[in-house]
């Protein structure tokens, strides 16, 4: 299992180093003058030849490459300042180095995540076990007609629907906010309901419909047969022998799944006014602050990758087959 | 002069400053549909303006509004704002993010809106509920005493002025204030004093290019500072509006020791009421009480909330839905800039309780369809487009009543000196007065002319596009329609030798006085790529009509010739047609007193705020 693991970080690290190879090029190459966009409507050839000079955009490309890459690990000076590591650039736009702000604004992401993930994770699968155990019956029929209604949905509207019936209708609640979960965790976990809610009714729809589909095939394995043809209970059957079988394809879906809620649940942060990552690559885009952009989109590849090697020793866990590959 | 509001797509109509309007459409390329929503136009429902029918705001234009406020109006305490009470936090919304805190590198609404907070410039605007403007002395005095023909300003501090640290605030930090505005970093305020001491364009920045940083400053010849209370501006020529000028954001002090350059801009040192606690920049701004203000010094803020919580990146739907559900901590909550969200509109006005807190006011911002008169020569054809165009249509398009009011003339009725008139009948014929235009072509011997008429491609300009083309095409034109990129809009018909015959433009002033309007507009000496003349109007008689009304040293009576001459160039030479005046429809919780309209920043404003 270390082995696999080890050879999986070392790939995953390649990976990393690869895509910011790519993603530093892409913004080279494309026709955008960040000096002239942080210059504002005033500019002077001056003001650009400054701000050129501060971003390091006189070098060539590849030794700014490198000074962003060795950074990241042991820090920049820059003419505004000293960037500690680990330093992701300074931002022009918002006169600090980009760390502050992504270490800002992580947290708010990595709590729509996993909590949102846990939630359509459990009651998906639950709801997928449910109308497999009882197929055919009206249990199966209406939990699967609820999860097609789900997967038609979108969260721009579940999520407006929701503050319109939940917020300002019933009263139940408080507009979704960000409080951190180490000062008030019960705070925290009121604020975030909602957006965690509107994800799962998203995502609900496709686990437990892939859960049915799987656990039905598993159940019509040989080896369940013969599982139940021992006379194991049939509580056995289902959990140890058909759930486990079907649980792998679920968990590769949920790396994925989980990996790009990781970068940045845009529609989720604009529709609930939070800010995590997502609004934060919105927006340097929209200031062309390439340094937080790229920033954003290492820490965004990052998560995929490291939630990818997390599914994939879950994974292996699951499926024994699989350390062997 | 500086474009004061370049061509915006509509889609953020309601802040015509705002500098996002480009970037807006950069977001949404970036982001698709999903942030559609949040750019799309602003602008609300109909009107409590004032009760009246006729317009909102119509009573807080008028003329005789604004004056020049003496010594006593500059004295401090600000009037107590009745049932007004001490403590609590006054939640904003806000759907941009500031682009600056720095009060040098201010210019756009919702950040004019907040750095009346935190920042105090040498004048200042203090407005009454009748909406009555007076220009008084902030940190100074009084409005300034002009001298040499109004080429010489001279302004007196006040005593007991002082920096969030307790420092007494002195002639040498309104000094560094203003010479800062030199170093190459200061780009995006307005730049007339240092122009007026210095030089047009950029050139001034040569009198002083790294600004104080480097030890050097202006000669006394031009700023001088003979001692710790006294400022003296030196002008190249005479500026009668110099106290207008002194009441932007960047005429203030800024401590030497305390001017982190660039990185000010995340920590402004605060003169106001209030200063900064704490900023995440692109998220919130959390602003407490300074206890270093005195309100003795100051004539127009007060000090009633314990804080000030914005929060940024609500949309227009999301701010209009909490201050309309009005529960919890949203009870708190205003908004600077915000419109109710052009969907909700009807919600709003059908709730009874929103009555007492919401405004409909008339901003300082109008939309022309400028007629470039290197291709239409004839006026009798630039008269038949302006009987023609449907100024109530468009207008409809844009959002109807609470988006606008149908504009009559050029001059929105937010200046000084503005009269209503109507020389093309707009009021009565808000549809275009067809038979006119068909007649007048008619005489031109123009039937059928072909006009290129070009605009942005966001959604409301293609719906407009459309009313247009359908009204000209009635009065007997020929409509080639030309749609251009909404990002590069601005720089394709502000190119002298563009091929188009008319297109959207719009202006919005720094200052209720019209010689930031019609000179910029109008004054053929300004024609170049990139300026705001867009009509191409160059009039030996309005040029010198320009200089004789700029030399007049009492603004208050340059107002009305400025108005004349206006509604001259509206009748005898069109190179354009005024289409509406852009509203400002706010809503605020119910906990709230105090939001008032600013007709100057056409901003809520959240000086006299307080939690009930």
């Amino acid at each position: 299992m270390l082995r696999f693991l080890a050879r999986r970080s070392l790939g995953a690290l390649v990976i990393i180093l690869l895509i910011s190879a790519i993603t530093f090029l892409l913004f080279f190459a494309l026709p955008s003058q960040p000096a002239l966009m942080s210059c504002g409507k005033n500019c002077t050839p001056d003001a650009i030849a400054v701000i050129n000079k501060n971003l390091g955009l006189d070098q060539p490309v590849p030794v700014q490459y490198w000074h962003y890459m060795t950074g990241i690990f042991m820090g920049r000076d820059f003419s505004v300042g000293h960037c500690p590591a680990p330093c992701f650039g300074y931002s022009f736009s918002n006169q600090q180095p980009v760390w502050g702000t992504i270490v800002d604004r992580f947290p708010t992401t990595l709590s729509i995540t996993l909590g949102g993930a846990a939630a359509f994770l459990v009651v998906g699968v639950g709801i997928g076990m449910l109308a497999a155990a009882f197929r055919g019956t009206w249990v199966d029929k209406f939990f699967s007609s609820l999860s097609l209604v789900g997967n038609a949905l979108q969260i721009y509207f579940v999520g407006v629907v929701a503050l319109a019936v939940l917020v300002s209708g019933l009263h139940w609640m408080d507009n979704p906010a960000y409080y951190p979960i180490t000062r008030n965790p019960g705070k925290w976990f009121m604020g975030m309901l909602i957006p965690w809610l509107v994800l799962s009714i998203i995502f609900i729809a496709n686990y437990s419909r892939m859960t049915r589909s799987q656990m039905i095939e598993q159940l019509g394995e040989d080896h369940v047969r013969t599982a139940k043809a021992k006379g194991l209970s049939r509580r056995t059957v289902f959990f140890r022998y058909a759930w486990r079988g079907a649980m792998a394809p679920i968990v590769t879906i949920f790396g994925i799944d989980l990996g790009s809620l990781f970068g940045g649940a845009i529609i989720t942060e604009f529709t609930f006014s939070l800010h995590g990552l997502g609004r934060l690559a919105v927006s340097s885009v929209n200031e062309t602050d390439l340094p937080t952009l790229m920033a954003v989109m290492l820490v965004g590849c990052t998560a995929i990758v490291v939630a990818n090697i997390v599914v994939d020793a879950a994974y292996a866990l699951i499926d024994p087959r699989v350390r062997l590959a | 002069m500086n474009p004061l509001t370049p061509l915006n797509p509509p889609a953020t109509r309601t802040r015509p400053r705002s500098g996002a309007r480009l970037r807006a459409a950069a977001v949404a390329l970036a982001a698709g549909a999903l942030v559609l929503s949040a750019c799309s136009s602003g602008g609300g429902g109909g009107g409590n303006g004032g009760g009246k029918d006729e317009g909102p705001g119509a009573d807080k234009n008028k003329a005789s509004n604004y004056s020049i406020g003496t010594k006593a109006d500059s004295t401090g305490p600000a009037p107590e704002v009745p049932g007004a009470k001490k403590g609590g936090t006054v939640g904003v919304l806000q759907r941009d993010a500031f682009q600056h805190l720095d009060p040098g590198q201010i210019y756009y609404s919702d950040m004019l809106a907040n750095q009346m907070l935190y920042n105090r410039s040498l004048t200042s605007y203090k407005f009454d509920d009748q909406g009555k403007v007076k220009l008084v002395g902030d940190l100074a005095t009084d409005a300034g005493a002009s001298s040499d023909g109004g080429k010489t300003w001279t302004f007196t501090l006040k005593d007991g002025i002082r920096f969030e640290d307790g420092s007494p605030i002195t002639s040498q930090d309104v000094r560094w204030g203003i010479e800062r505005l030199y170093a190459s970093f200061e780009t995006e305020g307005p730049q007339y004093i240092p122009q007026w001491l210095s030089g047009d364009g950029t050139a001034f920045r040569k009198a002083l290019p790294d600004g104080p940083y480097k030890g050097k400053h202006l000669p006394s010849s031009v700023l001088d500072t003979p001692d710790d209370k006294t400022i003296v501006f030196h002008f190249l020529a005479p500026h009668a509006d110099a106290p207008f000028a002194t009441a932007m954001p960047n005429i203030g002090p800024v401590k030497a020791a305390k001017d982190t350059q660039q990185k000010y801009d995340n920590a402004p040192f605060s003169t106001g009421p209030y200063k900064v606690a704490d900023y995440k920049n692109g998220k919130s701004l959390t602003l407490v009480r300074n206890d270093q203000w005195d309100p003795k010094t100051d004539p127009i803020r007060h000090q009633y909330a314990d804080r000030f919580e914005i929060s940024v990146g609500h949309q227009f739907p999301d701010s209009t839905r909490r201050f309309l559900a009005d529960q919890g901590s949203d009870k708190n909550t205003m908004s600077y800039t915000n419109a109710v969200a052009p969907e909700m509109t009807q919600k709003v006005l059908d709730q009874p309780d929103t009555k007492s807190r919401r405004f409909l006011e008339i901003q300082p911002y109008v939309d022309y369809i400028s007629f470039n008169m290197d291709r239409l020569k004839d006026v009798k054809v630039r008269k038949a487009l302006a009987y023609a165009m449907p100024n109530g249509q468009i207008l409809q398009q844009m959002g109807g009543a609470p988006a606008g009011t149908i504009a009559t003339n050029y001059l929105s009725p937010a200046m000084d000196g503005y009269k209503p008139t109507d020389p093309y009948g707009k009021k009565a014929k808000p549809a275009g007065d067809t038979d006119r235009a068909r007649q007048l072509l008619k005489e031109a011997g123009k039937e059928g002319q072909e006009i290129v008429f070009a605009y942005a491609n966001t959604d409301t300009w293609q719906k407009v596009a459309v009313v247009i083309t359908q009204a000209l095409e009635r009065a007997g034109f020929k409509v080639q329609k030309k749609e251009i990129d909404a990002n590069t809009y601005r720089s394709a018909i502000a190119e002298v030798k563009n091929k188009f015959d008319i297109y959207r433009s719009s202006w919005g002033a720094d200052w209720p006085v019209s010689s930031t309007v019609v000179p910029p507009l109008f004054d053929g000496r300004q024609i170049a790529d990139g300026g705001q003349n867009y009509g191409h109007l160059d009039d030996p008689a309005v040029n010198k009509e320009i200089d004789r009304i700029n030399a007049i040293p009492d603004v208050k009576k340059a107002a009305p010739e400025w108005q004349k001459l206006a509604d001259k160039i509206f009748t005898d030479d069109v190179p354009g047609v005024p289409t509406f005046y852009n509203n400002q429809f706010s809503l605020w919780g119910s906990n709230l007193g105090g939001v008032r309209y600013q007709p100057v920043y056409g901003v809520a404003d959240p000086t006299g705020v307080y939690v009930k």
